[in-house]
Order: structure tokens, then sequence, then C-alpha cells
């Protein structure tokens, strides 16, 4: 009895759901959060530029001084106690290289952590981000940058 | 079995055809929460400038609010201004670049007024440089020198995450 009511109900009633109001939304929303995605993920990385007042505080103990120098065919590290080291950076695993001498020496002082980067005045934003990128890696973080 | 189905649906031609949404809803739905999610995560938008080609690394620290200045190959911008061209810094002796020192001294005396006004002692001074891949150390040396002269010395470098 209940199953022939259901049915006869069934033949007479459509049973579709309304979702054009959703979809008038969905036009709306997904256009508006296309546009302000973000699909490139920026980074950034941060340097302390010398302040006035960083020169109040003498430095505890004698630095390492270490030092990076970009040249067009070579990266030349550089250091008080340290013999220079001269790694040529046309090659594919200079990277590589590079952060093996950087690791070295980090092993040797552990506690230090700066590194200083000089450039030539042409020498390209790229691969100073790349020593960059080389030194943090192998646990120098407190990069400067000077010119030669 | 299928043929009655044919004729009944011949038969009911006036009836109005509905569209199959279904499908397309459900393609909808991942495509809006995908979109949310991505929308949620990333709280502090930074958007790279016009004509400025960043250069990837695999430095992981996020972004800052901070002001913006990008140096792409032609010229320098503050605030999605143009302000000087890099023809021209390059071809001064000064390290000082007059335009954007200028510019950045007003930021700085407008943040200082602000922090005077919360009760905070000096403002911090954060600046995101966005340099183009292929410019050169000296333009970049130009512009950091600028940023500390006018006190600005906390200064990110902006970067394309390679991961």
């Amino acid at each position: 009895m209940i199953r022939k009511r259901q049915r006869s109900l069934g033949e007479h009633v459509e049973g579709d759901l309304e979702i054009l109001p959703l979809m008038n939304l969905f036009v709306v929303l997904i256009p508006m959060l296309l546009i302000s995605a973000v699909f490139v993920h920026l980074t950034v990385i941060r340097m302390n530029l010398p302040s006035d007042d960083a020169s109040a505080t003498p430095p505890q103990r004698e630095r390492l001084e270490l030092s990076v120098s970009i040249t067009d065919e070579a990266w030349v590290v550089k250091g008080r106690r340290l013999p220079d080291q001269t790694i040529e950076r046309l090659t594919e695993t200079a990277p590589e290289e590079l952060r093996t001498v950087l690791a070295a020496v980090k092993q040797g002082h552990p506690e230090e952590e700066d590194v200083v980067i000089v450039s030539e005045p042409t020498t390209r934003y790229d691969d100073i981000i790349e020593v960059m990128d080389a030194s943090r890696e192998s646990g120098l973080p407190n990069i400067s940058l000077s010119g030669s | 079995m299928r043929g009655r189905k044919w004729r009944r649906d011949a038969h009911s031609k006036h009836r109005p055809q509905r569209l199959q949404l279904t499908s397309m809803m459900d393609i909808l739905t991942v495509l809006l929460l995908f979109l949310l999610k991505s929308f949620v995560v990333d709280a502090e938008v930074v958007t790279p400038a016009p004509g400025v080609e960043l250069p990837t690394s695999s430095a992981d620290s996020n972004p800052e609010s901070s002001l913006v200045i990008a140096v792409s190959g032609e010229s320098i911008l503050f605030a999605n201004e143009p302000i000087a061209s890099v023809a021209d810094v390059l071809a001064q002796d000064d390290l000082l670049i007059r335009a954007l020192d200028q510019k950045l001294d007003t930021a700085y005396k407008q943040m200082e007024e602000l922090a005077q006004r919360r009760g905070k002692e000096a403002p911090e001074g954060k600046i995101l440089i966005q340099g183009d891949r292929a410019i050169e150390f000296q333009l970049l040396q130009r512009v950091m020198y600028t940023c500390n002269f006018s006190g600005f010395d906390q200064v990110a470098l902006a970067v394309v995450s390679e991961g």
C-alpha cells in the first residue's frame, strides 16, 4: 500500500535540486580566488646591514673573517689562519664543491656564523644568491656583502 | 528496453531538457576548496613586480610586510612607481641614489611619526628588495647603500622558492 503511494508520488514530482544559485556563487567566487591565488611561492633572504649602534659592541673573540670572493671563473674561500681555496665555478659540480669546502670550515670552527661575500662590480645577482645558498646550507647564515 | 526509453523521450519532447550539472559541480567544488586552501595558507602575499625575474634559492623564510623596492633591468621602482633609471644610477660615481633616498626618507619619517603616536621608540627599518636575476652587483650595492643611509637596515632579498 505504502509502496504504491510512493511510486505514484515519484511519477509526478521531479526531484531536482535547485543548483543554479550555487552555480552563480561558484562562477563569481572561482575567478576571484583564481586571480588572487599564488602559484609562485616567494621567500626571502634576510640580511643585516651594518647599523650605527652595531659598532658599539666589540667582538668577543677572534673572528675567522671568512670570505668568499666571486671572480669570473672561480670562487676563492679565504679566512684568517686558513689556506686560500680556489674552486672553479663553471663546472657542474662546483656548487657541491663550495658546499663541501664551507662545511669543512664550519666543522673546524663550529662557533663561526659569519661570512662575507666579496663580489666584483659586474657580478650577477644570481651568482651572489647561489653563494648565499651554499653558505647558509653549510651553517653560515650571517651573510654580508662587500665589493672588491 | 532501450527502444522503449527512446520512444518515451520522443513523446516527452515538450518537456524542458535539463543540463547534467552534477559532474561540473563536483569539479567546481574541488577547485573552490583548493583555491580557498591556497588563499588561507599564504598569509602574507608578495607579488613580484612586473618585468622582474627573481632568482631561485633554497631559502625558506617567509616574507613580512614591508616596503618594496624592485630593481629591474631598466629602472628602480619604489612602491610600484619608477623613480630612477638603471643607466643613470650606474653612470654616477656616488653610491647614493638621490631619488630613492628622498622617497625612503619620507617613508621613514612617516613611520617614525606613526611609531611615536603608538608610543614606540624607533620604527623597524624593514625593506624588501626584489632584484632581477641579471642585475649587477654594483647596482645592488647602490640600492642597499641607499637603504642603509635612510635608516632601513633590515634588508630582505626576495627570491623564488625552489621547492
